[in-house]
Order: C-alpha cells, then structure tokens, then sequence
C-alpha cells in the first residue's frame, strides 16, 4: 500500500470518525432536549411556541447547524474523494477528465439532499433545500395530507364515476380533493426536476472552475476551500434558473396547487364541524367583519 | 493528492467549540435602549426613546418599520443600533411597533395600516411637541408606507426619510417580484386568512438557498471561539426568523397592488378612496439605500427621484446589503451622522 492510499485511509477513518461524532453530538443533543421539554428532539420539528414571542431557540440553532454539518460533511466527503482521485493520476488531461467524469456520479446524491419538499411537511426546514418559499403548510392538516382520504360521514369517491346519490355533494368534494392533491403532486415532481437540473449544471459549474486547477497541479488546499466552492457555483447557477420561466412557472404552480389544495381541505373540515354544530372559519370571519364594520362606524 | 485529515480531526474541535458558543449564545437580549409605550391600539405600539443627549432641538422622528420583520433591528444592540445613535446625537426618536397579527386581524387592509394606524401614531407625536408637522423615517416597507402617507397628509410631514425602500417593485434585477408574478396572490390569502411570517421567511431565504440555508451554518464552525460573534450571530438569526403573520387583506393587497400590478409607480395608487399622487410630496426627501441589496436592489428605491414632487431630494447610498443597512459597521458610522447632519440643515 503506497502512501497515497495510507493517506486516504486516514482520512476516511477521520471522516467516519466525525460523522460518528456528530451523530453522536445530535444523540446528546437530543437527550438534552427530551430532559429539558419532556418531548423529543426532531430535526424540523418545532416546540410549542408562545405566540408573540420571539421563538428561535439557541437549541434550533443547534439543530440547523448540526444538520447542515452533517451535510457539508457529505458534500465535502464526495468532493474531496473526487478530488483525491483526479490529482492522483500525473497527467494533466488525465486528471481532468477524472475529474468531469466522476461529477456525473454525484448527481443522483447531490440531489437528493435538495428536495422539493413542502414546506412544514416533517423533515422540511432545516435541512431541506428547493423548498418552494410560498408553499406552505400541505398536509399539515391530520389525515388529510394524503388526498382522497376519505372522513367520518362521507362517502368515499370512485375514481372516475359521477357523484350520486344523497352524499353527492360530499363525493364531489372528495372527487376535487383528491384531483388537487394529483395536481400538487404533479407540481412537486415538475419543481424536484428543476432542482435536479441545477444541482447537475452546478456539478457541471463547479467542474468548470476546479478543473483548470487540477490541470494545472493546484488543486484546493483544503474540504472548506472546495465547499465553498461548490456553493459559490451552485448559487451561480441558482440565480439564473431561478430567474427563467420555466422554474417560475413550476415554483407557482406548486405554490398554487397548495393554496387550492388547502383551501379544500379546510372547506371539507368546516362541513364536518358544521355537521356537529361547532364553530367554524367562516363564522369566525362573519364576526371579525362585523366587528370591523363597527370600529370603523366608531371612528366615524 | 495530500489529503488532509488533521482537518477533519480539527473540525471536531470546532464543532464542539461551536456548540458550546452557541449554547452560552441562547440568552442573548435585544435592546440596548430605553423606551417607554406612549400608545397602543389593537396589536400596535408606540414607543418613545428616552433621551441620552442634550437635545438637537430638531422635530422628532417617528420611525416607521415594515410589517414582515420585526423593529427590534433598529436598536439591536449597543454597538448596532441606529436608533442609540441618533438619540446619542440629541435626536427625539419614536418607534411604531406593529405587534403581531393574528386570525382577528386577517381583515386589516393597507388603508388601516396607513390611513389608521400610522395617521393616530403621528398625531399622537404631534400632539405631544404641539407641531404641525415632523419628519418621518421609513423603513423597508415602512418607507413605502411613509411615502404614501406624505402624498396623502403632506401637511402633516416636515421632512421624509426612506431607508431600503421600494418604489419601482419590478426591476428587472428583483428576484422575489418575478416570483410573485405568477403566486395566486387571491388563493395563498383565502388558504391561509393570515399569511405565515415562515412564507415570506422561506420565500427570502430561497433568494439565495445554498448560502442561507446551509453555508451560513457551515461557517459557524469558524466562530467558535469568539463568543461576540456567536452572540451576533444568534440575535440575528432570532430575528431573521421573527417574522409576524401578515393580516391576509393587507397582504393580498401590498402583493398585488405594488408587486404586481406597480401602482405607486404608474400613479394608479389609491388608498382609502384617495389617490396615492406621489407629486404631492413635496418635501425635503432622503433616501437612503444599500448598494448590494438584493431584497430591494438600488433601482427599485432609486426610482422615487423621479416621481416626489420634491425639489429637495437626495438619495445616499451605502456600500452594504439589506441587513448591512441596519447593522453593518460602515452603516453604523455614517448614517446616523447622515441622517442628524441632513435635517440639521432643514
């Protein structure tokens, strides 16, 4: 075994020895949390917070920085790897298409960690990236983030067959809930696959600007100097598909098919809570507006 | 290739120093300076400045703050703060303080924020310092809403000042108004009642996602062992994401009203039934902008010289970004002394 592969098998073993300890850090962490709150500790998960008060926790923090080393643990691991095996070869071309070709392996891993997640959905928020910024709140709702989902007291829809019957109304309502629920998956898709083209023109970015250096024998110094990088070039290619049409649309899209898709949800819950004379949004809304009517009569 | 793992054994060091910063980090306060309520109505407050100076017998200030963060940026801390400097500089400093909107509010609209809220606050100001009229500071938002305020009540301004304030919403450089465009502004609004404080917080950190979800925490590893800067960086991370829920009528109209449909820059503006005529405001005018903002890039506030009927209009803009605006050392060196220097000679 050459030292080069000596110096490799250490830094493996370092590597798995951080991912190790932070796992370990998020355990301790999470214990702490437990003993602290009497609940357990979930990456994204928020405690109960006070309304009106600023809630951020120091705890929160932790958790986001934890999960964001983790990953910058991975993304450098892959990249340094990368790197690793390129330099290894004496010729510059070599190192270069060594380089470019194994890019291309990092695609599918690379992806996976930017997600179009919705966000509030588990596990969206501290680490997940390609969150659409206005989509908020999908299946949030208990039972009814999986769309025809069937409630106490309405009939169940058949795919495809007109509504009949006494329950028609409610079997329609079922019938759109879960038509939006197909369009916002549909959505989710469409904007995962705009994010998988630019995590891979960003590899491809980050490749433009790495392999001039390994062509010439100056490759980074250190994991951070090759991060940062990456970041650098994936924000680069970012703000352009970001900018374009085609992402715009997609991001909207998902955007409003949540909106429908909520506002539907909500409507099928205020006829259950109709059903046992409970108050509902829209009785909340009656009255907020009669008060409002008045205060401005008042100031009148 | 020399592959370093004293880098990776090092990184354990950090990541334990880094935690136990952040962790002595959780008690970190806001405010450095005193303030005293002087009113309230619904979910608003008015706050008073206690004065730390002899007086620069200027008219007082009211500072006018946005309605999607919340004001404790401008007094964060003793060295970042602009309202302790301007009051360090014998100015008289008020803060509206919007509150946090909740389900009873979802019916406020801008006509309330500005025509109601605002119009009380600056009367109550007035009526204290028996004036006519006093200078209003605008913030993000807030400057939008102070410059429709002075077109509507120019009487009851003296001098307005704007900080990273929007006028022209849909330069071409502004990313989050080219995603609005296509947001059913009418369907978020009817989904949600009161929209989320974490949508507008997600949509802005999605302006730049790889730095803001992820690089920035990255870096924390290299603070660890300055816990001044660990401390800095909690408060802004509380605020950055003490975001209000926005009253859902005010919301859907500032969204479609100015980021869509451009209003107060066509002149097509009115609120409360009256026309929103930006030639009304004929006052002296500082606006002062970042020169790296990305939130409200320097075209978009720029855009107000041409349409204030002011024939005493300045802007200034400062080598920072939005955030830079309200904490950055270079900020809090000039502007205040900006600010105190312009309406010393007005």
């Amino acid at each position: 075994m050459g030292p080069e592969a000596t110096n490799m098998g250490d830094w493996a073993a370092a590597m798995q020895k951080a991912q190790a300890d932070l796992l370990r850090q998020w355990t301790e962490m999470g214990s702490a949390w437990t003993r602290a709150t009497g609940s357990p500790a979930m990456p994204g998960v928020q405690p109960a917070a006070t309304p009106g008060v600023a809630e951020p926790a120091a705890d929160d923090v932790a958790r986001r920085f934890l999960s964001q080393c983790e990953q910058y643990l991975g993304v450098s691991r892959s990249l340094w790897d990368l790197v690793g095996r390129a330099s290894s070869s004496s010729d510059a071309e070599q190192r270069a298409r060594v380089f470019t070709d194994g890019l291309g392996g990092l695609q599918q891993q690379f992806a996976n960690l930017w997600v179009a997640t919705p966000f509030g959905a588990p596990g969206a928020g501290a680490g997940a990236m390609g969150t659409n910024p206005f989509a908020f709140g999908a299946g949030s709702v208990p039972g009814f983030g999986v769309p025809g989902m069937a409630m106490p007291g309405f009939g169940a829809p058949i795919p495809g067959m007109p509504a009949l019957g006494p329950t028609r109304e409610s079997q329609e309502s079922m019938q759109r809930l879960a038509q939006l629920g197909a369009r916002f998956a549909q959505a989710q898709m469409q904007v995962s696959g705009h994010w998988n083209d630019i995590i891979g023109k960003a590899l491809r970015e980050l490749g433009e600007r790495l392999t001039p250096k390994l062509s010439s024998g100056t490759a980074p110094a250190s994991m951070k100097e090759v991060y940062d990088l990456w970041v650098d070039s994936a924000e680069t290619v970012y703000a352009q598909a970001a900018r374009g049409t085609a992402f715009v649309q997609a991001q909207a899209e998902l955007t409003n098919s949540m909106s429908q898709l909520r506002s539907a949800q909500r409507d099928l819950l205020e006829e259950w809570a109709r059903q046992f004379d409970l108050p509902t949004r829209a009785e909340l809304n009656s009255i907020h507006q009669q008060l409002r009517d008045l205060k401005a009569a008042l100031q009148r | 290739m020399n592959v370093p793992p004293q880098e990776i054994t090092g990184l354990q060091d950090k990541l334990a120093r880094s935690l136990q910063s952040l962790q002595a980090a959780a008690g970190v306060t806001f405010g450095c300076s005193e303030k005293a309520a002087v009113y309230r109505e619904d979910k608003l407050t008015l706050y008073r400045y206690r004065a730390i100076a002899p007086s620069a017998n200027l008219p007082p200030v009211l500072i006018v703050y946005a309605l999607v963060n919340r004001p404790y940026m401008m007094d964060l801390q003793p060295d970042r703060s602009l309202i302790r400097r301007l009051l360090e500089l014998g100015l008289d400093v008020y803060l509206i303080d919007w509150g946090y909107p909740d389900g009873a509010d979802r019916f406020v609209d801008l006509n309330d924020y500005i025509n109601g809220y605002l119009h009380r606050c600056l009367s109550v100001v007035l009526r204290e310092h028996n004036l006519p009229a006093t200078t209003l500071l605008g913030v993000c938002q807030g400057g939008t809403f102070s410059l429709c305020y002075a077109a509507l009540h120019p009487e009851r301004v003296r001098n307005l000042i704007t900080m990273v304030t929007p006028v022209d919403f849909q330069t071409p450089d502004n990313l989050l108004s080219r995603w609005v465009q296509s947001i059913d502004i009418e369907a978020l609004v009817a989904a949600h009642g009161v929209v989320p404080g974490d949508v507008l917080n997600a949509a802005y950190v999605s302006l730049m996602p790889f730095r803001l979800l992820q690089q920035k925490y990255v870096n924390l590893l290299d603070g660890g062992d300055d816990q001044a800067q660990m401390d800095n960086f909690m408060r802004m991370e509380k605020w950055i994401f003490d975001s209000p829920d926005q009253a859902g009528a005010a919301f859907r109209e500032f969204s479609n009203w100015f980021y869509k449909e451009n209003r107060l820059l066509k002149g097509t503006l009115e609120l409360g039934g009256r026309k929103v005529d930006l030639r009304q405001v004929t006052h002296p005018v500082l606006n002062i902008y970042g020169k790296q903002d990305h939130l409200v890039p320097p075209a978009a506030s720029t855009a107000m010289q041409n349409l204030v009927g002011s024939s005493d209009y300045m802007a200034l803009g400062l080598d920072v970004g939005h955030i830079g605006m309200y904490v950055s050392g270079r900020s809090q060196r000039e502007l205040p002394q900006a600010i105190a220097y312009w309406l010393q000679r007005r």
